[in-house]
């Protein structure tokens, strides 16, 4: 199978004036195509700051990453964002929805930065059925739950099939129902749509969910537990 | 704003330059002969003449008439200029005056108007009013068009400026329209160094003036370019309001994979739409600009002309285009993750 994501020694180093802040501390992380993965820690260990970088929204101070055979790490801003457009959705905690637009209309912009390169009508139509947002896509985010409106995100990071999506606390700010719901429409995506995942979590029940869980402290990868059922299929042991 | 100032301030400059030369051609002269260095703009003109003159152009071939008058700018109860004339002579050469009310002066301290500085002022035949610090009596109200819209004695007028035996031009009018130019010859070789223009050249230098004469040129370039200004600023500040306020948008478009010409485009269409709005309703509100104008200004006139309108439009688009380009440029620049911790 395919790597889809590969993370080679990446180190971050914030400045705050003088005083340097290392968040990562030479991170590697090979991903295949179609994997969920789980990424844990404390606050402060450098989860998100990783997921900031896989995604192409910062750059890393030391290190590569390879998204889908395309180096992210040290290109420039303006083909980062490129790379970031075909390959990469995001889920974020607090949705991020465009407020003024209907779920209907989150989606089109997607859709329209996306330049419709890959999208068609029926993967969106698949894609809100999946979701169960066809009842929904006339309301603004104001007009819609916590859950719903996360569900309006996952469908808006999907829409034009990236090669990963990177979802930071998905369940963060969703009751537990919303919460499971979340979760099982991203092992929805993960098995229908053999969709690859990366998701960050406080929450170990939340981390369950997905075939591989990589542990993290203080700026490195501590630990990788991996779904056995996963692994059997292959007959490999990865890292 | 910016366009309501542009297309009214430049409407009333050329409303009331066209109204202008309008009336001068009115008078129906064939000829208007004035002192060296003299101004087509009769407000800029000093009596630098003798009134004698008059008599002798009278003499010249061709000449059927001749009008000495004094033209003075008035500020008092008003601004315009006043025409200080002999009637008869006047009506000699202008086929005298349409009274709706009243009749010509007779006396040294009555005064006619026309018709609209009389609508404008409130005034009827037997008021009294002030020019040149001298109380008049109205004695007959005119139908407008004939060169000003008050006219003094001649001798009267004289005397309140001090230049007795003094005149600002001459009047003329030849036998036959075919003899303008040759009479226009005769008195340039007979006067050298006096300005001779036949009327339909004069009035066209006065239409012209906007483009001619350097200070009204330079006015109206200082009225554009404040206006300008404004809008520039007004458009800065409200692309920049809404840079600040919209950071988190602009992060999740950026999360998205909007690149920097696409949030920048975003903004600069933003600032093309509040333009277009402005743009209609400055227009719509200029039209009900100049109609309030005519009703509590009667002798105001604005021109609004489609020449202008396009320009104003294009000073528009141009002053929004810059004044939203640094916001724009801005938040195509923002990082993401700032934008998203907003």
């Amino acid at each position: 199978m395919k790597t889809i994501l590969e993370a080679i020694d990446v180190k971050k180093i914030y400045k705050v004036g003088r005083v340097e802040v290392p968040a990562l501390r030479g991170v590697s992380l090979k991903m295949r195509e179609g994997e969920f993965i789980s990424i844990m820690g404390p606050s402060g260990c450098g989860k998100s700051t990783l997921l900031h970088i896989l995604g192409g929204l910062t750059h890393p101070s030391e290190g590569k990453v390879i998204v889908d055979g395309e180096e992210i790490s040290s290109a420039k801003d303006a083909a980062r964002t490129d790379i970031r457009r075909r390959k990469i959705g995001f889920v974020f905690q607090r949705y991020n929805l465009l407020p003024t637009l209907s779920a209907q209309g989150n989606l089109d912009i997607a859709r329209e930065i996306f330049k419709n390169g890959r999208a068609h009508d029926e993967h969106t139509k698949e894609i809100l059925e999946l979701l169960g947002l066809d009842h929904k896509t006339k309301h603004k985010p104001s007009e819609m739950s916590g859950g719903e409106q996360q569900r309006v995100a996952i469908a808006r990071a999907v829409i034009n099939r990236p090669a990963i999506l990177l979802a930071d606390e998905p369940t963060g700010n969703l009751d537990s129902e919303n919460s499971q719901a979340v979760l099982s429409l991203l092992q929805e995506l993960n098995r229908t749509l053999n969709q690859s995942i990366i998701m960050i979590t406080h929450n170990p029940e939340a981390a369950a969910v997905a075939n591989r869980l990589v542990q993290m402290r203080d700026g490195r990868i501590i630990s990788y537990e991996h779904d056995l059922s996963w692994n059997a299929r292959e007959d490999k042991i990865y890292i | 704003m910016e366009v309501v100032l542009i297309i009214l301030v430049v409407g009333m400059t050329r409303g009331m330059i066209k109204e202008s030369a309008k009336r001068i051609e009115g008078i129906g002269a064939d000829i208007v002969f004035q002192p060296p260095g003299s101004s087509y703009i009769l407000a800029s003109s000093t009596a630098a003449m003798l009134e004698k003159i008059a008599g002798v152009i009278q003499e010249t071939e061709g000449v059927d008439a001749v009008a000495p008058v004094m033209v003075q700018f008035n500020t008092q109860g008003g601004i315009g200029l006043i025409y200080g004339i002999d009637v008869a002579s006047f009506d000699r050469v202008t086929n005298g005056f349409s009274f709706i009310q009243g009749r010509a002066f007779r006396a040294p301290d009555e005064v006619i108007i026309d018709d609209i500085q009389a609508k404008s002022k409130r005034l009827q035949v037997g008021d009294r009013v002030d020019f040149l610090n001298h109380s008049f009596r109205v004695s007959g109200i005119f139908e407008h068009g004939k060169g000003s819209r008050i006219f003094l004695p001649l001798r009267t007028m004289q005397e309140l400026t001090g230049t007795p035996g003094k005149v600002t031009l001459i009047f003329i009018k030849c036998k036959d329209k075919e003899e303008i130019p040759a009479v226009s010859s005769r008195l340039r070789e007979r006067f050298k160094g006096y300005t001779v223009s036949p009327l339909s050249e004069f009035v066209s230098q006065v239409y012209n003036a906007t483009n001619n004469v350097a200070a009204l040129k330079y006015f109206l370039n200082v009225v554009i370019f404040v206006c300008t200004s404004v809008g520039f600023f007004a458009i800065f500040l409200a692309m920049y309001t809404a840079v600040t306020e919209r950071k988190r948008e602009i992060g999740i478009l950026k999360s998205l994979g909007a690149s920097r010409p696409y949030v920048l485009a975003i903004f600069l269409k933003e600032a093309f739409v509040l333009c277009t709005v402005g743009l209609a309703l400055g227009i719509a509100l200029s039209f009900w600009g100049k109609a309030l104008l005519l009703r509590v200004l009667p002798s105001f006139q604005v021109e609004i002309g489609l020449d202008w309108i396009v320009k104003a439009a294009l000073i528009a688009f141009l002053s929004a285009g810059l004044g939203a380009f640094y916001p724009a440029l801005r938040a195509s620049s923002q990082d993401p993750i700032d934008a998203l911790a907003e």
